[in-house]
């Protein structure tokens, strides 16, 4: 028995090898953020490791201007405010371990109430609440890795975020995301962002959130989804703002401290934290919730074993019909 | 050899900004290449390579004598920062402990996308590249390093010699060496049975 084999390709010329290895060779290019973001690390290291040689070689009145700087520096240092510039925020919950990688190649790990600062990468083992220095949280899924580019930035290298702010909360510089595919703006929203090699998916829980990449700015406004390859593709879609998608954002709410407020206030927070309206079924019962100021703790609760604590020592019950919270007073 | 980056090197050592800018342009998207082609790791760990090589590249650079082109004495750290990492993966276990739930608590989800291709015309792109990929992989090292620089990286035939420290006339024929080299590899990577016949 004898195998007749033909040779694919035999017959072709250079120009086939030579796409052949063009495409097998080709890969994705690093993104602005990216470089940018190794060059400072990289430079900061080079500098360390190499300025002080120059500075001996140079004259002594390089030296002085140095010197000088240095000193304006430390005065710069000594006079700065106490709230840092570069901070963040900082960490209000965390079900696990967060690595951060800062400046100077330096690696700890955090705990809850540590500041964290542009420049530093978080990589998340389990999910964390982060509160943000300029209002708001954002909330980090396990398995994501954060960078801290500035004040008012984030790079989600890889991941899940929920980024939630007021619209009461009013800041000349909105916190940006930035992914493969562009930066994620707000103005007073509640989004989540979700990033891995191949695309980037934006849901909008509120408000309006604006996409803006290579091609051009996409806006979405609430119940919407984004969906936006790195290979330039977007498509747009309908999302439910409530429900089994939006459980892992919802167990990573930030305590609501109910100790003398209104009930309508905690009901609005129950609200926003779950993506469905309160609806009330009369008006006893938003009297009831606009007159009663409630006492004690929710604190560690979530926000729907939350609303069943308080609503249980009223006189108000509640039903969940799709999108809404519906409330009404006992009879 | 190599006098142009001896040179360059010298500058850096000397604190010069634009002699790093120079080297950081120069390698870092390339090296970034350079480790996704061999790794098929995913982004994030790539910068993190990319990062650990660049940062002892600039702590080393006393070390570099100039006897091969920068970008290579680069890629020699690279090298071995890849097979670190191999070991750390190597080394960690396979699955969650089940002693230690937040670990793997909301995990973050995978993202489906929907792709333009039909998952047939998906899967003969890949068994292609993979034929490449092994091909090159055959090659002398110095044949399939040139052929990556100027087919993955899109260095002119000047920038190859340069890179290899010959004459343009020299690395045009190393690289037809290689092209021919390369044709051999990938026609028997490409071989198909397409029929059987008994000779009774």
């Amino acid at each position: 028995m004898t195998e007749r084999r033909i040779t694919a390709g035999a017959e072709e010329d250079d120009p086939a090898i030579e796409r052949a290895l063009t495409t097998a060779l080709s890969t994705e290019p690093l993104d602005d953020q990216t470089l940018e973001r190794l060059r400072a690390t990289v430079m900061d290291e080079w500098r360390a490791a190499n300025a002080p040689a120059s500075f001996e070689r140079k004259g002594r009145w390089i030296a002085l201007s140095v010197a000088a700087v240095v000193a304006a520096l430390a005065v710069g240092f000594i006079v700065r405010p106490t709230g840092d510039a570069a901070a963040v925020g900082t960490i209000a919950r965390l079900d696990g371990a967060i690595d951060v990688r800062g400046t100077f190649w330096r690696h700890w790990t955090a705990h809850v109430g540590d500041a964290l600062k542009s420049g530093e990468t978080l990589t998340a083992h389990g999910p964390v609440l982060l509160s943000l220095m300029q209002g708001g949280t954002l909330r980090v899924a396990a398995g994501s890795v954060l960078h801290l580019t500035g004040g008012a930035e984030v790079s989600l290298a890889h991941g899940l975020v929920y980024l939630d702010v007021a619209p009461s909360i009013k800041s000349s510089t909105p916190l940006r995301i930035l992914t493969r595919v562009g930066a994620v703006e707000h103005l007073g929203t509640q989004f989540e962002v979700l990033s891995n090699e191949g695309a980037v998916r934006i849901r909008v829980r509120e408000g309006r959130v604006r996409l803006v990449g290579r091609a051009g700015s996409v806006v979405a406004s609430a119940g919407t989804e984004l969906l936006a390859s790195v290979r330039g593709g977007i498509s747009q879609r309908s999302v439910e703002t409530y429900g089994r998608d939006w459980l892992w954002v919802a167990a990573l709410a930030p305590d609501y401290d109910i100790e003398g407020r209104p009930l309508i206030d905690f009901l609005q927070w129950v609200s926003r934290e779950l993506g469905r309206r309160v609806e009330y079924a009369d008006a006893h019962a938003r009297d009831l919730a606009a007159h009663t100021i409630m006492h004690g703790s929710v604190r560690g609760r979530e926000p729907l074993e939350a609303l069943a604590d308080v609503l249980a020592t009223t006189s108000l019950t509640y039903e969940m019909r799709a999108d809404t919270i519906r409330v009404h007073s006992v009879q | 050899m190599y006098e142009a980056d001896r040179v360059l090197v010298s500058r850096m050592r000397a604190g010069e900004q634009r002699a790093f800018d120079e080297f950081f342009n120069a390698s870092a998207s390339r090296l970034a290449a350079f480790v996704s082609r061999r790794s098929g790791l995913d982004p994030a760990s790539v910068e993190d390579i990319v990062q650990n090589t660049l940062i002892k590249a600039v702590r080393n650079l006393a070390s570099y004598r100039g006897e091969a082109a920068l970008f290579t004495w680069v890629t020699e750290i690279c090298r071995h920062e890849l097979a670190d990492a191999r070991r750390k993966a190597v080394r960690r276990p396979a699955h969650d402990s089940l002693d230690e739930p937040d670990a793997v608590a909301f995990p973050v989800p995978q993202l489906w996308v929907p792709e333009h291709r039909e998952p047939a015309a998906e899967a003969e792109v890949h068994r292609r590249q993979e034929a490449v990929i092994r091909a090159l992989n055959d090659l002398p090292e110095r044949y399939a390093r040139a052929l990556e620089a100027k087919y993955g990286d899109g260095l002119s035939v000047k920038e190859v010699a340069a890179l290899f420290g010959l004459t343009t006339v020299a690395a045009q024929s190393l690289l037809a060496r290689a092209r021919d080299a390369f044709r051999d590899r990938w026609n028997s990577e490409s071989e198909v049975v397409v029929g059987v016949r008994r000779d009774d």
